[in-house]
């Protein structure tokens, strides 16, 4: 009898799913009075308490992980998610029944960020991604991902360059956001991480990917548990104020609203 | 409702096998799963070791000082610590020894943070289970002890802790029951525990609820497990009782 009711408890907790209803989303403007959601410590969350105003005690929410925001989203808890275009059109592909708002809420950069003051380690990394941004490199390793579909790219195949003689580069990111950042069995792949590997080579070094939760990464790189951030992270001035920031490696990343396919009227 | 929202019909079982296949057999997303068990279990384990060794040295530092052995320093020390760690949550713990105290052990296995963490926040709680279990020794067995002529140290060495430790043994298999699964809390210091395994498939395929079931799964299993044990450990240690 105990059995069947733990049985029933862990069934009923995976079923357990709230509907509600609202109007039909046109653009992110409706979004100002509507329950908000993006990923803790995220561009996506700034640009939702700005959008909510006095409201965002009441109507934002913020997740460690994108699935748990897109689950949300799908069971009604929230209308919608604002977070990056790309991994967004990830779960537009992946996941049925959503949708993107045509127009964008911003137009944001990503860079890699440092320790402040670790001027040394900026100007190295700044060099190779120039490099790269000439030589091709860089376009490369975003071709082989921009169509949305990397099965092929195994972890094994990108070299860490391990046992180098310059030490290790630790390198923090957040490994839940594709096409930038994603863990497969024991390894990682990735734009952020195929280029760091290729930085990790310029300078000689190992690299190490640590993989934690978007808003310990600050703390990491400041504590010194990492040399740099490389998660999609985008350079605000705020952010400018406890970090350092390489050259961007990525403009016009477009802020997106990830809404219910059935909520949204063009 | 589940009826309703044809929980039940070929399309949703077929549904469900495709989501299984694509979660726990495609590419061979199951290991994921067996290695972050076999995390969980070694933070566990080790966590465990630490736990007993610090809670039996806590537990007989106040119990000997209560007793009249003059270490008014080591008990208040002993106190401090109890209350400190037991009067923060293990997460705060957990992300102080990462990112303050270990802030720069970078070559370190985040995993032996972890079991530190862990095993010292055990050990404040272990030391008040031993306490008891000393505690509920008749006073009379270390008098007797001690008019056969052993000393203090002796006598809580043969006597008293043997029955004590035989009293404790289920309050301290259900500590580490708790410690199995408060080391979920790992994944935020980046260790791919059970738990952040179950995220991380969830971030491959994008599916919310099996990974997370199937992770509730495994740790409901093994603490079932880990409770038929202490039940056979304690009718064991019960033999030959009145």
């Amino acid at each position: 009898m105990k059995k069947f009711f733990v049985l029933l408890l862990v069934l009923a907790l995976s079923a357990g799913v709230c509907f509600a209803d609202g109007g039909k989303l046109k653009s992110p403007a409706d979004l100002k009075t509507e329950k908000l959601a993006a990923q803790r410590g995220t561009t996506g969350q700034y640009i939702a308490e700005d959008l909510l105003g006095d409201n965002k005690a009441l109507l934002l929410t913020t997740y460690e992980k994108y699935v748990d925001a897109v689950a949300a989203l799908r069971q009604g808890k929230i209308r919608a998610i604002v977070m990056d275009e790309m991994p967004a059109k990830r779960f537009l592909n992946e996941v049925e029944g959503l949708a993107i708002m045509d127009e964008a809420l911003s137009s944001e950069s990503y860079a890699i960020g440092f320790k402040k003051g670790n001027t040394e380690l900026v100007e190295q990394v700044n060099k190779v991604l120039a490099e790269m941004k000439s030589d091709g490199t860089m376009s490369a390793i975003f071709a082989k991902y921009i169509d949305g579909d990397y099965s092929a790219v195994k972890p094994e195949n990108i070299d860490f360059n391990a046992g180098a003689a310059n030490g290790k580069l630790y390198v923090g990111t957040e490994a839940g956001f594709a096409p930038y950042e994603l863990k497969v069995g024991n390894g990682f792949i990735g734009i952020d991480v195929e280029m760091c590997a290729h930085i990790a080579k310029k300078l000689g070094k190992e690299l190490v990917i640590i993989n934690m939760n978007f808003d310990a990464l600050p703390t990491a790189v400041s504590t010194g548990k990492v040399d740099m951030i490389c998660a999609g992270m985008t350079v605000t001035d705020e952010r400018k104020e406890n970090m350092d920031f390489s050259d961007n490696y990525v403009d016009g990343v477009r802020q997106v609203a990830l809404v219910r396919a059935d909520d949204y009227e063009k | 409702m589940l009826w309703e929202s044809g929980f039940f019909t070929a399309e949703a079982w077929s549904d469900f096998n495709r989501r299984f296949y694509q979660n726990f057999i495609k590419d061979d997303r199951y290991m994921m799963l067996v290695d972050g068990l076999r995390s969980t279990i070694f933070m566990t384990s080790g966590a465990t070791i630490i736990g007993v060794i610090v809670g039996l040295i806590l537990s007989v530092i106040r119990v000997a000082y209560k007793g009249g052995v003059p270490i008014p320093l080591l008990n208040k020390f002993a106190e401090c610590y109890i209350t400190v760690l037991r009067g923060t949550p293990a997460m705060v713990q957990l992300l102080i020894w990462n990112f303050t105290i270990f802030a720069s052990a970078r070559d370190l296995n985040t995993q032996y943070i972890a079991i530190l963490a862990f095993g010292l926040n055990s050990g404040a709680y272990v030391a008040e289970i031993f306490r008891g279990g000393i505690e509920s020794i008749d006073a009379g067995q270390m008098e007797a002890a001690r008019s056969l002529g052993l000393t203090y140290g002796s006598s809580m060495r043969y006597v008293i802790l043997p029955q004590a430790l035989r009293n404790v043994v289920p309050m301290l298999f259900n500590e580490f029951i708790a410690l199995l699964k408060e080391t979920s809390i790992a994944g935020y210091i980046g260790i791919d525990d059970l738990t952040r395994a179950g995220q991380n498939i969830q971030a491959l395929t994008l599916e919310h609820s099996q990974p997370l079931v199937m992770v509730a799964i495994i740790y409901l299993v093994i603490v079932l497990l880990l409770t038929r044990l202490v039940r056979k450990l304690e009718e064991w240690l019960s033999r030959g009782r009145r």
